[in-house]
């Protein structure tokens, strides 16, 4: 009977082999999604949608498709139809990534490229566009290279460097809570120079490392860490990681009574995990990089009405960053009256955003010659409840970007502009 | 400072066993499919997740522990009408056809998940009490923990008592091991194979209830667990529920070791072990002669 040939046919090889091939397969990208309007100017975002950063993806495309209604709704770019062209690049492959990057370019002929949630695959990204000489906008991958050793002219961050929130939270830390500080660190480019930013804003007031983990991107149980972490009897226990990975670090912390013996902290939390976790674990102090809560600032309650209309939910910083990354293509154009990526790199320089799009307390403009954007940064603490559903982060001190960036020669960047 | 190496080499330890403990389980159903019906369940992720959401969804109306005994069968239900109708047609064909079936239907799980819960992660509630550590010395030793390990040895050994003393038991350990000889005996296969798989899932929306409690709840939840289980099961030994359970474990410490000597390779320390397995036994630890060819 055939039935049972199957123990003949299948073995441990082919065990071992599918095995390979699931976690191949993790990077593959499955999906792909596209609207195209007629002869449009042509966006291409390539971000994640699957993955451990789909939830982070998913808020920068709706902060982009909200961003691309309004910009369609006053008439285009340069009078032409915007249009957005979508492409999952997967959470952690940077093969993939690039491999649509040239295709949104080569084939879809993007006029701007979008992306990265994941810093590595921005960096990777950032070398195919400035090798077509496209301008891209990274909406919210933070290493610092992407404005600084490895910048580009064509390429300009909309969040913030990884120096300038470990600034932005280290002085709060250090004052409130003590210098010991144990890192639990993502295993990648973004982690590894947001940790070296925290230790070197943190030594230079007085702050000692006393430990850390390097824990890979996707790490399902962080116990082991905390138990090291423990043992090293830290003031502060610093977490690193982001999106789905905070999620289980703090779960499993708090659920080991960490809090009660050590201050729970980080340079970066998001809204996505916040909300992600049970009450008792939205605790600890840290960096928002944009928050819907700014009672007073011109245009928020506006952006997260919007928001809420579209999505039923607030807006996040991701939900910013995708906004303020579409509405710079149609600012560049307009001001350099062109699709020409070198003349709208130009008209970036030094650019300040109006108050509608940057919806903060402080200006927000590109420093020329890193084509970083500084805005505001929100230091304070995740709370189980607030004034409203979502009120999960209460905000002790808005802290100017350009007031903690590095200087441009600290920045390492070099910028070499075309001929 | 010896001893203090010496507290933390245990507490991982330790920890490494309950963490194992929770991979065995997972591969305990996936090794249950296997051994039987040959299905390399890539899907099994996919149905842990599915136990996992559908006890979210139920604890508003049933609570934690009416979610927790409801939502592993109600998992095992539909894991039932997909071999009934997807994977039944391709019992006895090449082993190929249902792995890539299982494979395609672990991406269709993830973005169904995604489409109905949503690509952010959803906060999973747990009673309070079993959210506190049960001492200040050995913190790691959480309630929820500690609960995940009695139901973890109660499903263990729920499963192999049913293995060895109930009728259906006998009639999955036989057919494990000839089948066509099983079904000459006038044992309905179909219903066999179909019981048999329904057990295996059934342990994997249990497995998504508990894995749940401890981490963060997100649609990618089932695929960053299955590696581990498909590793126990390598480890263990192909063919073999004991094997299995060891190669959990055993997984699970070396992780454990691992993220005392050198942490950022707690996830590449079990493919190492996978590896020094296959070359030194490649049968696996109790996996049995024959099954490697």
């Amino acid at each position: 009977m055939a039935n049972s040939n199957w123990r003949a046919r299948i073995s441990r090889r082919t065990l071992v082999k599918s095995g390979a091939a699931l976690a191949a397969a993790q990077f593959a990208s499955p999906f792909v999604m596209s609207a195209r309007a007629a002869d449009p100017v042509r966006i291409g975002l390539d971000n994640p949608l699957t993955g451990a950063y789909a939830a982070n993806g998913k808020n920068e495309l709706v902060g982009c498709q909200m961003a691309l209604d309004e910009i369609n709704a006053k008439g285009g770019i340069l009078g032409r139809p915007a249009g957005l062209v979508v492409e999952d690049s997967s959470t952690g492959d940077a093969g993939t990534a690039v491999q649509k990057a040239r295709k949104l370019i080569d084939s879809d002929k993007v006029d701007f490229l979008l992306g990265n949630v994941n810093s590595a695959l921005s960096l990777a990204m950032a070398q195919v566009s400035n090798e077509k000489g496209i301008l891209q906008i990274v909406p919210g991958g933070h290493t610092d290279a992407i404005t600084g050793a490895s910048c580009h002219w064509n390429v300009f961050r909309v969040c913030n460097t990884t120096q300038m929130e470990a600034a932005a939270v280290c002085a709060a830390l250090i004052k409130q809570y003590g210098k010991k500080f144990y890192y639990i660190t993502p295993d990648y480019a973004f982690g590894h120079t947001l940790e070296s930013g925290m230790v070197k804003a943190a030594g230079a007031l007085g702050g000692e490392r006393v430990g850390g983990d390097l824990a890979p991107l996707g790490a399902v149980d962080f116990s082991s860490y905390l138990i090291n972490a423990q043992a090293a009897n830290p003031d502060v226990l610093i977490f690193l990681v982001q999106g789905d990975d905070m999620l289980n670090a703090m779960k499993q912390a708090v659920q080991f009574g960490l809090q009660n013996k050590v201050h729970l902290a980080g340079s970066q939390q998001e809204m996505e995990p916040l909300e992600g976790l049970p009450p008792e674990a939205r605790i600890g102090t840290w960096v928002l990089e944009w928050y819907w809560n700014q009672p007073g600032v011109p245009h928020v309650a506006e952006f997260v009405e919007a928001t809420k209309k579209r999505t039923g939910r607030v807006p996040t910083a991701r939900t910013w960053f995708g906004y303020v990354s579409v509405w710079t293509c149609a600012l560049a154009a307009a001001k350099a009256n062109s699709l020409k990526a070198v003349d709208m790199a130009k008209a970036l320089q030094d650019f300040h955003l109006p108050p509608e799009i940057a919806l903060g307390p402080n200006p927000a403009f590109y420093r020329a010659g890193q084509n970083q954007l500084l805005a505001s940064l929100f230091v304070g603490n995740a709370q189980a409840s607030g004034s409203a559903p979502d009120d999960l982060f209460h905000v002790t001190e808005v802290v100017n970007g350009a007031q903690v960036a590095s200087s441009l020669e600290e920045s390492g960047c070099k910028m070499t502009w075309p001929t | 400072m010896a001893r203090r190496m010496s507290q933390v080499v245990l507490f991982n330890v330790f920890n490494g066993l309950i963490v194992g403990a929770f991979y065995a389980l997972m591969a305990l159903g996936l090794s249950l499919i296997l051994n039987l019906s040959g299905v390399i369940n890539f899907a099994h992720g996919g149905f842990l997740a599915l136990g996992a959401y559908l006890a979210y969804t139920l604890i508003p109306y049933i609570g934690f522990w009416g979610a927790l005994i409801l939502a592993p069968p109600l998992t095992a239900a539909l894991g039932l009408v997909i071999e009934w109708l997807l994977i039944r047609p391709l019992y006895g064909k090449d082993p190929l056809y249902s792995l890539l079936l299982t494979f395609g239907l672990a991406y269709i799980f993830e973005d169904v998940t995604r489409l109905i819960w949503g690509a952010q992660s959803v906060p999973f509630q747990v009673p309070a009490w079993l959210m506190t550590s049960l001492s200040s010395q050995y913190f790691f030793l959480t309630g929820y923990r500690v609960f995940m390990m009695i139901i973890v040895a109660a499903a263990v050994g729920g499963l192999f008592a049913v293995l060895k003393y109930t009728r259906l038991g006998m009639r999955i350990r036989a057919g494990t091991r000839d089948l066509d000889t099983v079904s000459t005996l006038g044992v309905n296969v179909r219903v066999l194979r179909s019981l048999n798989f329904g057990i295996g899932i059934y342990m994997a929306g249990l497995a998504g209830v508990l894995a749940a409690g401890l981490l963060g709840l997100s649609p990618t939840i089932g695929a960053n667990l299955i590696m581990p289980s498909f590793v126990a099961i390598i480890v263990g030994g192909l063919g073999s529920l004991l094997g299995t359970l060891l190669g959990g474990l055993m997984i699970g410490v070396a992780s454990g070791l691992a993220a005392v000597y050198f942490p950022s390779a707690t996830e590449a320390v079990i493919y190492v072990m996978m590896g020094l397995v296959l070359l030194v036994r490649p049968r696996g630890l109790l996996g049995e002669e024959g099954r490697v060819h």
